[in-house]
């Protein structure tokens, strides 16, 4: 692929094997993957020093709020970005990409078709790590743990009024938040909760 | 209520951000309000900003706490996708303030007598702005908030250009405090707890308020599409009336501890929340979740949103037809037939 077509990534994910798997990808694909930041403190200078074309975001990073304060502070960016959704106007492929938790933001003037497949892929990996990933969730948790992360999630489900999918999806969610692992997200959340409902009697 | 209509949808799910004003969505679940009013009610907690809208936009959500610009930032197809959007409640007022680290607030406190004498806290600040060796760095959250139009809004007034005399970043705010702390910043504009997190520990100090920039104004709002409205009216009703349960029982000071307590349980605010129990901020931010004029959706308000978007340059202009979308964005109309 020549110097034309390739266009500069920059990944924001903090699950490392995510990463891996997508930054192979666009590089299978000619493109070039500047930077990936699992801590992205500084994500305003790496922006300006890397110039991406387009970057590709975990949805549940905060930092989607801080890419579009400064895409409107356009003038200390000297390449405006712009959301994924205002250039495609494609609102089935906006739909894909938020069920598979994936956002972009890409640099105006970018043609629309070069985003398109940079946009498949990353959906594609997303969607196949969302599936591996409960794979895995569920063969590395031993029976032990799982006794405790049952409890939790019966009382998260209790008290949230929520299904077993969603209470699990709390739990994991509350350990990436927190960078602990779930077996000790959930016996936190079972004592919160047994000292709620004992205040509360 | 007057009357109980049926509900077209009772299984809804609503986003929010782990700040203090979403308290009337929390309080309307654990004290099963929503549940009063024939609703069964699921909160997800989201990172951004960006995320509540996206999901509210594609139906993922049935709605959400929302800032109050975003339902017409989403209207006027402002950075992102074109939805209509609309509020018919208003869930908290004020609670916004800007924050600067310690040693700049105490090379300030030598020049200012009385802090609450606003106008010689401005002059200060310019003067020190003006004089200081480096740019200072000022950190805003989100484009299309309150906080980022009351940073410039603020500045402007003290004669303090935000191109030439200070470097504008954006930080998210769960990093803002860590930011603030490890001078990366020199100061920042956010809604609670992270001001009064950040006297807490000691970093910073209070300049002043949005309530004293701006005096009293909507700061979050219960955010749908119109579509969502138009297909559930009395869905949209039901969560109206039990979020404005939700936020009477918020307001009410005998209340607060609980509240503390319930906002730190895991699904919510977490730890941070409880840090603040017994926590009154010497400078008060005016947060109100609930009284007279509190809960009704302002268009005026509306109207002069427009005019900070175009002060800022995220409107080039603003025509008469853009002026009209207001009163479909800000619903004074249903919130008054409602009640």
């Amino acid at each position: 692929m020549t110097k034309e077509t390739q266009l500069k990534v920059l990944l924001i994910d903090d699950e490392p094997d995510r990463v891996k798997a997508l930054e192979d990808a666009l590089n299978a694909l000619g493109h070039n993957v500047v930077c990936h930041l699992t801590q992205p403190n500084e994500l305003n200078r790496h922006v300006e020093q890397t110039e991406p074309d387009i970057v590709i975001i975990d949805m549940d990073s905060p930092n989607r709020d801080t890419l579009e304060s400064m895409a409107t502070m356009s003038r200390q960016n000297p390449r405006p970005i712009i959301f994924f959704a205002e250039q495609q106007n494609d609102r089935a492929a906006m739909a894909a990409a938020i069920n598979a938790g994936v956002s972009a933001y890409v640099a105006d003037g970018l043609q629309p078709d070069r985003v398109k497949t940079i946009m498949d892929t990353a959906i594609a990996q997303f969607d196949a790590y969302n599936s591996l990933r409960q794979e895995l969730d569920k063969a590395k948790t031993q029976l032990a743990d799982r006794k405790i992360i049952e409890k939790a999630k019966g009382m998260l489900m209790k008290h949230q009024g929520c299904d077993e999918e969603q209470a699990y999806s709390t739990l994991r969610k509350l350990a990436m938040d927190r960078g602990q692992k779930l077996i000790d997200v959930a016996r936190n959340v079972i004592d919160v909760l047994e000292l709620a409902s004992g205040a509360s009697r | 209520m007057s009357e109980q209509l049926t509900p077209e949808k009772t299984d809804l799910k609503l986003g929010f951000v782990a700040l203090l004003d979403c308290a009337p969505l929390v309080v309307a679940r654990e004290k099963g309000f929503f549940n009063d009013h024939g609703l069964n009610v699921i909160l997800c907690k989201e990172a951004s900003w960006a995320s509540i809208r996206d999901k509210v936009s594609f139906g993922l959500y049935d709605g959400a706490h929302m800032l109050a610009p975003m339902p017409l930032a989403s209207t006027l197809g402002m950075n992102g996708n074109q939805t209509n959007m609309l509020t018919a409640l208003t869930l908290s007022q004020n609670g916004t303030a800007i924050t600067l680290a310690r040693k700049p607030y105490l090379e300030l406190s030598e020049q200012i007598n009385d802090w609450s004498d606003t106008d010689a806290v401005g002059k200060a600040f310019h003067d020190w702005v003006k004089q200081t060796d480096k740019r200072p760095v000022l950190a805003t959250v989100y484009p299309y908030s309150n906080h980022h139009y009351q940073l410039l809004y603020w500045l402007k007034q003290y004669q303090i250009d935000v191109d030439q005399d200070i470097n504008l970043v954006a930080v998210p705010p769960v990093q803002m405090v860590g930011s603030l702390a490890d001078g990366l910043i020199d100061g920042f504009c956010v809604g609670e707890p992270w001001n009064s997190l950040a006297l807490l520990r000691n970093i910073g100090g209070i300049l002043t308020t949005g309530f004293q920039i701006w005096g009293s104004h909507m700061e979050k709002v219960l955010g749908v599409t119109q579509e969502w409205a138009e297909k559930y009216p009395n869905t949209h009703r039901a969560l109206v009336s039990a979020l404005m349960e939700g936020c009477h029982w918020a307001e009410a000071p005998e209340n607060r501890e609980e509240l503390m307590q319930m906002l730190a349980l895991p699904p919510y605010l977490d730890q941070s929340a409880r840090q603040l129990t017994g926590f009154h901020s010497p400078f008060p931010m005016h947060q109100r979740m609930y009284g007279e004029n509190v809960n009704r959706p302002d268009p005026e308000y509306g109207r002069f949103l427009l005019q900070q978007m175009l002060a800022c340059g995220q409107l080039n202009e603003v025509d008469a037809e853009t002026c009209s979308l207001v009163d479909q964005v800000y619903r004074r109309d249903l919130f008054t037939a409602w009640q």
